[in-house]
C-alpha cells in the first residue's frame, strides 16, 4: 500500500516536470528515425518484421531515457532532504525502495509500450505486410525485464551518491558497457574464458533471444537477478545512512 | 505503557567515526510537555531528533517513544510521533493539498477521517489560501507551516520540531510559536531552536545540550538556576547629595566619584562582581553580580543612606536563559576560535604534508592511518576532559569574563 503510494508519487512527479515528456519525445523521434532511415531501416530490408526496433530500442534505453530516469530517485531526494521526510514517515525502507523502482520503471513502460503503435499502424492499418505476432510479444516481454534490470542498476547508483550528475554518468557508463561487451565490442585482448564470461554478461547477447521469439529461461533468470540484486543493493544504501 | 514517559532516552551515543557526536544523552519527556532542546549549532540537537523518529540509530543506548522502542518498533514510533525536520524539505513540484495528501495515505489515514483532519490542520496552520499552491512557490513561513500540518495531520500525541523557525523572519516566528503554544496545549512537545526568546515563549521546560552531552534539564527556572546569579542594577545620583535634614543639595565637593561607590558596592558581603555601565551625566550606573540565594538589596539601600548618595534606581534580576545558555556552551568554539587556532591550523596544514608524504609511500599507507586513528582519538578525550572542567568551572569563567 505504501510501496503503491510512493510509486504513484514518483511515476507523477515525472510528468509535473519536463522530463517525462522531453524524454519520451526525444527518444520516439530519435528511435523512429534510426529504425526508418539508419542504412535505409526498415523499408531497405523490405521485410515485415520489428525486430530492427527491437534491436535499437534497449540500446536507446539505456543510453538516453533510463540514466536520465533513475538518476534523481534517491540522490535528488537526499541532497535536497526529502528523503528525511519521507523515511520519518511510517514506511519501511524497502518500501520506499520498491515505490522508486515501481514508478521509475512505471515510466520506461509507458515509453515502452508507446511503440506498440508501430506494430498497430504499420500492420493492422496500413497492411505493410503480415507479422508475425510472436516475436513482437517476447520483444515486449523482454523489453520490460531488460528495463527491470536497468532501471534497478540506476536507482542502485542513484542512492550511492548524492550527485545526480555522478548518478547519471556512472549509470550511462555501465550500462554502455554492459550493452557492448562481448557484442558489438570485440574483446580479443581479453584471454578467451574472460571474453566468454563478457559474452555471458552482455545484454545484447541476452536480448537477442526475445527478439528472435525466443524466451530462454536463462535470460529471463539473468535480468530478474540483476534487478533483485540491485534492489537490494539500494536497500542497503539506504539503510546505510543509519550507520555512516 | 501506561506510564506518563512519553520519550525516554538512556544513554544515547552516537559516533561519526572518531568524532562522538552525542555522549550518552539521557533524558525524559512527559505526557503533556512542551520541552525546549537547546545547543548551538552542531551540539547534537539534531542527531537526537533523527535517532528519536528513527532515521538513525545510535551507536549506544536505547530510546523508547511512547513506550516503543525505536531499534526494536520504528513503524510503531513514526506512528506516534508527527516530525518536522530541519528546514521541512518538502516535494517542491507538488501542490499542498496533493502533498498532504500524500502523507495522509502513508500514515493510512482514511478518506472522511483526513477531511475532517484537514479542516483542523488548515485551521491551526493558517493553509486556507495556499492548498492548491505547489510547494515550491510558497515563502519559508509557508512551507514551515506546511511542515506543521503534514506533522500534525495524523493527531500524532508527540510531537517532534526541528527548529521550527529558522530561516522566518520575525512576524513568521511569532505565529509559529504561536502555533506551537496552541497545538502543545494537548501534546507532548519536543522543540529545537538556538533561540532561547523562543524557549522562554514556549516551553516550560529545556533541555540544554551541548558537544554531544546534556548540560542542564529542567523546569525554566530550574535551568536559569544552574547559572546561579542574579543581577542588580544600580543607579545613584551623580551631583547631589542627602543632607541631614532630608533634603538634598548640589555640593560638587561631597558628590560621590564613580570609583569610589564602586568600591564601596563591591565591599558588600555577597557581592561577586562590580562592573560600571554607561549611563548619562547625572547618575553613576553599576551592575552588581550575586549568588542566587542572597538578596542584597537592603545592604544596598542602607550603604546609600549611610553615605549620603542618592539611590536614584535599584533592580535585582534573575539571570536570563540566554546567559546560562552562554555560560554552559561557551566553550564550544574553543576550539574553533581564540588561542588554539594557531595549533589548528598548524596541525591541519602538518596533517596535510603527511597525506603528501602518503602518497609517495603507498606501502606505509595503512601503518599510517592506523597511527592517524589513535591521535584522533587521544585529541578526542582531552578535549572531553576540558570539556568536564568546564561545568564545574563556571565561577572561573565569570572572572575570566571581567
Amino acid at each position: 500500500m505504501a510501496t503503491l503510494s510512493i510509486a504513484k508519487r514518483e511515476f507523477k512527479s515525472y510528468w509535473n516536470s519536463p522530463i517525462a515528456y522531453v524524454v519520451i519525445c526525444i527518444s520516439l523521434f530519435g528511435l523512429g528515425l534510426v529504425f526508418f532511415n539508419l542504412n535505409g531501416g526498415f523499408w531497405e530490408a523490405n521485410r515485415s518484421s520489428l525486430s530492427l526496433l527491437f534491436t535499437y530500442m534497449p540500446r536507446a534505453l539505456a543510453w538516453a531515457v533510463i540514466p536520465v530516469i533513475t538518476m534523481r530517485l534517491v540522490a535528488e531526494e537526499k541532497r535536497s532532504g526529502t528523503l528525511e521526510m519521507l523515511i520519518t514517515l511510517p514506511v519501511k525502507d524497502h518500501q520506499v525502495i520498491l515505490g522508486k523502482f515501481l514508478g521509475a520503471w512505471g515510466l520506461v513502460m509507458a515509453l515502452v509500450f508507446a511503440t506498440a503503435l508501430y506494430p498497430i499502424f504499420m500492420f493492422g492499418y496500413w497492411n505493410l505486410g503480415s507479422i508475425d505476432s510472436g516475436p513482437v510479444l517476447t520483444s515486449y516481454f523482454g523489453l520490460m525485464i531488460y528495463s527491470a534490470a536497468a532501471v534497478s542498476i540506476g536507482l542502485f547508483i542513484s542512492s550511492l551518491t548524492e550527485s545526480q550528475i555522478i548518478a547519471f554518468f556512472i549509470t550511462t557508463v555501465l550500462l554502455f558497457f554492459l550493452h557492448l561487451f562481448g557484442g558489438a565490442m570485440p574483446l580479443d585482448i581479453l584471454p578467451e574464458n574472460l571474453e566468454m564470461a563478457a559474452a555471458f554478461i552482455s545484454f545484447d547477447t541476452r536480448l537477442s533471444g526475445f527478439v528472435r521469439g525466443m524466451i530462454n529461461l536463462r535470460d529471463v533468470v539473468f535480468f530478474l537477478s540483476i534487478t533483485i540484486l540491485c534492489l537490494m543493493g539500494s536497500f542497503w544504501a539506504l539503510e546505510r545512512r543509519k550507520w555512516a | 505503557m501506561a506510564s506518563d514517559v512519553m520519550i525516554e532516552a538512556r544513554g544515547l551515543t552516537k559516533r561519526y567515526g572518531a568524532f562522538r557526536a552525542l555522549d550518552k544523552v539521557s533524558f525524559e519527556v512527559k505526557r503533556g510537555e512542551v520541552v525546549g532542546f537547546l545547543g548551538p549549532n552542531g551540539a547534537g540537537k539534531s542527531t537526537t531528533m533523527r535517532i528519536l523518529t528513527c532515521y538513525l540509530s545510535a551507536t549506544d543506548g536505547t530510546a523508547k517513544v511512547s513506550g516503543h522502542d525505536v531499534f526494536d518498533e520504528p513503524l510503531k514510533v513514526r506512528e506516534s510521533i508527527g516530525y518536522l525536520p530541519q528546514r521541512a524539505q518538502m516535494y517542491g513540484e507538488m501542490g499542498v493539498l496533493e502533498y498532504l495528501r500524500f502523507v495522509a495515505e502513508l500514515r493510512k489515514i482514511d478518506g472522511p477521517t483526513f477531511k475532517k483532519r484537514m479542516k483542523e490542520v488548515v485551521e491551526v496552520c493558517g493553509l486556507g489560501n495556499v492548498l492548491g499552491k505547489d510547494i515550491r512557490t510558497l515563502s519559508h513561513g509557508f512551507r514551515q507551516r506546511v511542515g506543521l500540518g503534514q506533522a500534525l495531520l495524523h493527531n500524532p500525541p508527540i510531537l517532534i520540531l526541528d527548529e521550527p523557525t529558522s530561516d522566518l523572519d520575525p512576524n513568521e516566528k511569532a505565529e509559529v510559536i504561536d502555533y506551537i503554544k496552541e497545538i502543545g496545549k494537548d501534546r507532548t512537545v519536543v522543540l529545537s531552536t538556538h533561540n532561547l526568546s523562543e524557549v522562554e515563549a514556549a516551553c516550560a521546560r529545556a533541555i540544554i545540550i551541548s558537544r554531544g552531552r546534556v548540560v542542564a534539564d529542567g523546569g525554566l527556572d530550574e535551568v536559569r538556576a544552574r547559572g546561579g546569579r542574579v543581577r542588580y542594577l544600580v543607579t545613584v545620583d551623580e551631583k547631589r547629595i542627602l543632607e541631614a535634614g532630608g533634603s538634598f543639595l548640589e555640593k560638587p565637593s561631597a558628590a560621590p566619584k564613580a570609583g569610589e561607590v564602586q568600591e564601596a558596592l563591591s565591599k558588600i558581603e555577597g557581592v561577586l562582581s562590580v562592573q560600571e555601565m554607561p549611563s548619562d551625566d547625572s547618575a553613576h550606573a553599576f551592575m552588581l553580580k550575586g549568588t542566587r540565594s542572597t538578596d542584597l538589596r537592603a545592604e544596598i539601600y542602607s550603604l546609600c543612606v549611610q553615605k549620603g548618595w542618592l539611590l536614584l534606581a535599584m533592580n535585582r534580576e534573575v539571570q536570563k536563559l540566554e546567559d546560562v545558555f552562554k555560560t554552559l556552551t561557551r566553550r564550544d568554539d574553543a576550539g574553533a576560535r581564540g588561542g588554539k587556532v594557531a595549533k589548528a591550523v598548524d596541525e591541519a596544514l602538518d596533517d596535510e604534508e603527511d597525506f603528501d608524504d602518503e602518497d609517495l609511500e603507498d606501502d606505509d599507507l595503512e601503518n599510517e592511518d592506523f597511527d592517524e586513528d589513535d591521535d584522533e582519538g587521544l585529541d578526542d578525550e582531552e578535549l572531553d576532559d576540558e570539556h568536564d572542567e568546564e561545568a564545574e568551572d563556571l565561577d572561573e569563567d565569570d572572572e575570566e569574563k571581567k
